[in-house]
């Protein structure tokens, strides 16, 4: 849990202040790894989008030259039906990231609002924590099994398991956002001022807990994308004959031995992808979370050789240390994924 | 344990304490496994009632026997009302019953029972694998932060969550088992009646499953290793004359440990999931392939049984994971 009077230190000893868009920009300028990581994302996302107005057909057929390998023609070679695997690895993106993106939608905004709550009002907090707990147990695979095989396997299926689960994961970060912005005296403030409780808690407290609902949804994106590979992978997402990595992968399996491109390719896409989400999720938590910000800081001092035996000889002197904003704001690790 | 009693100082508890600390957190672990398995059950329950006309029929296909579709109505305990069905269920369920599989002729607890060994072995395996990488890599991380090694591992570990433990175990069978012919691609010997004979069975899935667990541990143990060397108590231990490394060792480590138990405990449900597909591409005959196994047949109490099973197990991990943070670490108070 979240030691709201602790908040206070770890503000004064974030090593950079100013206003959250200010924080941001700086952090484009300096931050290589999140400049790069989105727009390699972005260029993913484009090319997902565009690419298919100007590759073959992913559908059309061809036996005659079925498993090619990759070559000038088929950049990634053919599959099973000669159908083209470049064209169906583009059109499996669309399927994959579009899942992806719509679960972290849904599971970010039940999250959100469900954390919010629990953490503002105190009455509700005990029964839905015990509720996300019980949630956070259902294995993600079996609740997607069990409605795939009730309901066919389908995108909606895949859609409603997967933000179920999710859910909690978010919910839990918030609430204990919201726990320690809750104690703050600009709530204080409008309490005394006679704001209502739901004004309070949309007009004061979510644009605090958004920044970090924002990562935290980033980061679900990449646990999504896996999940839903494996669940695709099993035949138990979106089905053939439209293409998602997981089921491309799937259906390469039984010619993986002469054609491996067919399960390497789509595999390496995965991979990538949630690399990057994962990338963009870490060094975006450092823009909105103190408490990463400093560790983040104390690692490169490290990495750098200004490791804390330096900090101690500044000590000894007597003088203020140099690294001294590294103070630890001692909120324990908790409610991460 | 080593660096406890360098810790930052806490208003320390009585041993004699401790017995009524743990018998509250068994009394509210207790509380939380019945809303666990409540939630979970009465989830399941209404999904199989959820299905759009007589679920009897959807299972047995178009133009069952009449009998046969009695009986089978009769062992989803489709009778009555809804809220009849559902406590008579619950009666069922408190009574330790889960039913009787359709396709396995037999308990649904027994079936159970026989497919757990392949399942925990490969859980406990792979934890405890991926959990003793972790503490070897920050170990020598900690006390090396500037080596190669160290930047190595720090590049290297996000992208061990990035893979897809389905695609590793495949890219491995086209390598070790296709192409190499090292290792067998597929089938299972039990540990315990040939231990010797079940470890080249094993050490695909294994290796596959810790990759992105050893991943995650690492990651852990680093953030916490780095949150624990800003403490105060670091300087007097420096002081005293000890390394770098002997700080790292006896106190930062030690310390630094209690994090990943808490992530073992959440991330159970990860690694159940990882379990299943490993279990489906390696033909290993597990809870995993019993469940996929069940869905293909459509055996909804058997189903039902593992889906509860697995939330038992989900619990039962956490309730040992918060009574080895009490028995390791004295300054733990339960809040």
């Amino acid at each position: 849990m979240t030691s709201p009077v602790l908040e206070p230190v770890a503000e004064l000893a974030a090593p950079s202040r100013g206003s959250l868009s200010h924080r941001l920009r700086r952090a484009v300028r300096r931050n290589r790894v999140l400049t790069v990581g989105t727009l390699l994302l972005g260029l993913i996302v484009v090319m997902v989008i565009v690419l298919p107005f100007f590759l073959p057909s992913s559908t059309a057929t061809d036996p005659a030259n079925r498993l090619l390998a990759p070559s000038g023609e088929h950049l990634l070679g053919t599959d099973l039906y000669g159908r083209d695997v470049l064209s169906r690895l583009v059109e499996g993106g669309r399927a994959s990231l579009g899942m992806a993106v719509l679960i972290t939608l849904c599971a970010g905004t039940a999250g959100m609002m469900i954390g919010m709550i629990s953490g503002y009002f105190r009455a509700a907090d005990a029964i839905l924590m015990r509720v996300m707990d019980a949630w956070m147990a259902f294995p993600g695979i079996i609740l997607a099994t069990a409605l795939a095989v009730a309901f066919g396997a389908s995108m909606w299926t895949v859609l409603t398991a997967l933000s179920v689960i999710f859910t909690p994961f978010v919910a839990r970060v918030i609430r204990s956002r919201v726990l320690g912005v809750a104690t703050k005296s600009f709530i204080e403030a409008a309490r005394v001022s006679g704001m209502g409780r739901w004004k309070i808690l949309f007009v004061h407290i979510f644009p605090n807990v958004l920044p970090l609902a924002v990562v935290q949804v980033i980061i679900l994106a990449a646990a999504a994308m896996l999940i839903d590979g494996a669940l695709s992978f099993l035949g138990l997402g979106i089905a053939p004959p439209t293409p998602t990595w997981g089921n491309m992968i799937a259906e390469g399996r039984a010619y993986m031995h002469d054609a491996p491109w067919l399960v390497i390719v789509p595999g390496l896409a995965i991979i990538m992808c949630v690399y990057l989400f994962n990338l963009v999720g870490a060094s975006l938590r450092l823009v909105v979370d103190p408490r990463s910000r400093t560790l983040s800081e104390l690692q490169r001092l490290r990495a750098r050789g200004q490791g804390p035996r330096r900090r101690q000889a500044n000590d000894a002197d007597g003088a203020e240390p140099r690294t001294g904003e590294l103070k630890q704001p001692a909120e324990p690790i908790d409610e991460r994924i | 344990m080593a660096g406890v009693d360098s810790a930052p100082a806490t208003p320390y508890d009585s041993t004699g304490k401790k017995g009524l600390v743990v018998t509250g957190l068994l009394f509210r672990r207790l509380r939380d496994l019945i809303i666990i398995l409540l939630v979970v059950g009465t989830m399941m329950f209404f999904i199989i009632r959820l299905i759009p006309g007589d679920p009897a029929v959807a299972i047995l296909g178009a133009n069952p026997q009449p009998q046969e579709l009695a009986n089978l109505r009769d062992a989803l305990g489709l009778d009555g009302s809804l809220l009849q069905q559902y406590f008579a269920w619950l009666g069922q369920v408190v009574t330790g019953n889960l039913g009787q599989s359709i396709t396995h002729h037999d308990s649904v607890l027994s079936v159970i029972g026989r497919h757990i060994a392949p399942t925990l072995t490969l859980a406990v395996l792979s934890t405890s694998i991926s959990f003793c990488i972790a503490v070897a890599i920050t170990t020598w991380n900690t006390v090396r932060p500037r080596g190669i090694l160290s930047r190595m591992v720090n590049q290297m570990a996000p992208l061990g969550m990035a893979i897809p433990d389905f695609w590793s175990s495949l890219m491995f069978i086209l390598i070790f088992a296709l192409t190499l012919r090292w290792l067998p691609s597929s089938g299972y010997t039990n540990l315990f009646s040939d231990p010797i004979g079940a470890i080249p069975g094993l050490v695909l899935p294994v290796t596959a499953l810790v990759i992105g667990q050893s991943a995650l541990y690492t990651l852990v143990l680093r953030e916490s290793v780095l949150s624990e060397l800003s403490h105060a108590y670091l300087r007097t231990a420096r002081n005293k004359g000890l390394s770098e490394s002997q700080v790292a060792i006896r106190h930062v480590l030690p310390n630094a440990l209690m994090p990943i138990l808490t992530i073992v405990g959440t991330n159970f449900a990860v690694l159940v999931g990882g379990i299943v597909i490993i279990e489906s591409i390696f033909v290993i005959p597990g809870l995993g392939s019993l469940l996929l196994g069940a869905i293909h047949t459509r055996d909804f109490p058997l189903i039902q049984g593992i889906t509860l099973f697995v939330a038992l197990l989900f619990v039962l991990v956490n309730l040992i994971v918060d009574l080895s943070y009490t028995l390791i670490d004295p300054k733990v108070r339960v809040s």
